[in-house]
């Protein structure tokens, strides 16, 4: 099942990945998402600073039962870092670092980072989902949303890769 | 009767822990097919490596098959199962904007979480730069909410758009785009695999 990098074989991972996928829909009723607990957990915390936050229309929907964090996709998520850190762990590979081309600029690199993290934040609002919780989550189950994401993802990331070649030495 | 969680067969409890193990499961699958790493999934944009097309794709067209199954069999209640809603416009400006946020830091949400438990610096400045942008967007989001929620079409699947039912049409036009996909990115790769040679 391992190629010779030490990974699974991606059409592998994917059929083992869809089988987990419909176990989520069986079991839940949903697939599983990734987005939605950052933006609960961010809702949290804001309304503990500040409890006015309660009335904002977006984070009033998460509030409904008191607290934005009880939710399936948040408990979810938790598990995808306890599975990432296990399977990363028995395989040697957790390693502190950054994922660039050695000889790009640290400071570019986590700049990127931050502020692809920040515009992606709202694109998953305005998508209802991310790669998770809409593209996999809806085309699996036959929505149309989910493939006009996809494709415009995708096919805005083809377009503008050239201008970050750098980052990744390719 | 599935789902279980829907038709009142566990109570949301069970459905929270089964919750946890299904992410685990997910967190492991990601971490082995090497999404820990930004270095596996930017190069999907390059043509260069295609984990991240070869792994969606077989895992939309293998879950697909599945709950088609499942649904003939009568064993799941597909009417039960949540399907986000359409918003056309949101959706679209949503993809543009996600597939450039994606290439900027080569992280979406879930990869990042198992690239944040791998060690990795960039996936957790890319985690703060999320929950920084979610707090932008619910302070904005008076302003837009209108477009936000335009283009709506409720639970709209390929079988409502063609005409058939999901055991035809539905599954059918999934495994032909899957294919399509498919094919379309073994092509780009040859090409460039061509131009690198020269």
């Amino acid at each position: 099942m391992n190629s010779k990098d030490g990974y699974w074989n991606p059409l592998v991972s994917g059929v083992i990945l869809g089988i987990v996928l419909f176990i989520s829909f069986m079991v839940a009723g949903q697939g599983m998402g990734a987005s939605g607990a950052f933006s609960r957990i961010t809702a949290q915390i804001t309304y503990l600073y500040d409890s006015s936050f309660a009335n904002n229309l977006y984070v009033a929907k998460y509030l409904g039962k008191g607290n934005a964090l009880a939710n399936w996709t948040v408990v979810e998520v938790f598990g995808i870092f306890l599975g990432g850190y296990l399977s990363a762990i028995l395989a040697g590979r957790v390693k502190q670092g950054i994922d660039k081309a050695y000889n790009y600029p640290t400071y570019k690199r986590l700049f990127f980072a931050f502020v692809g993290g920040f515009i992606m934040a709202g694109a998953t609002r305005l998508a209802r989902g991310c790669t998770s919780g809409q593209a996999l989550d809806g085309a699996a189950t036959f929505s149309v949303g989910s493939w006009i994401f996809m494709l415009a993802a995708f096919g805005t990331g083809f377009i503008i890769a050239p201008l970050f070649k750098k980052q990744w030495g390719i | 009767m599935y789902p279980l969680f829907t038709t009142g067969m566990i109570d949301s409890n069970q459905n929270l822990l089964y919750g946890l193990i299904i992410g685990i499961l997910f967190g492991v699958v990601l971490e082995r097919t090497g999404f820990g790493s930004s270095k596996h999934i930017a190069p999907i944009f390059y043509f260069k490596n295609l984990k991240v097309s070869q792994t969606i794709v077989s895992a939309i067209v293998t879950c697909a098959t599945l709950i088609v199954i499942a649904s003939y069999a009568g064993w799941l209640d597909y009417t039960q199962v949540f399907i986000p809603e359409t918003y056309i416009w949101p959706y679209l400006l949503g993809g543009v904007l996600f597939g450039g946020a994606m290439v900027m830091s080569g992280w979406c949400p879930g990869t990042a979480v198992v690239g944040f438990a791998s060690g990795k610096i960039d996936a957790a400045v890319f985690m703060l730069g999320l929950l920084c942008g979610m707090y932008f967007y619910f302070d904005i989001y008076d302003s837009i909410s209108d477009f936000a929620n335009s283009g709506y079409v409720g639970r709209f699947t390929i079988s409502d758009l063609i005409g058939g039912d999901i055991y035809t049409s539905s599954l059918l036009v999934t495994i032909f785009l899957g294919a399509f996909l498919a094919i379309f990115m073994n092509t780009m790769k040859s090409i460039r695999d061509k131009k690198e040679k020269q």
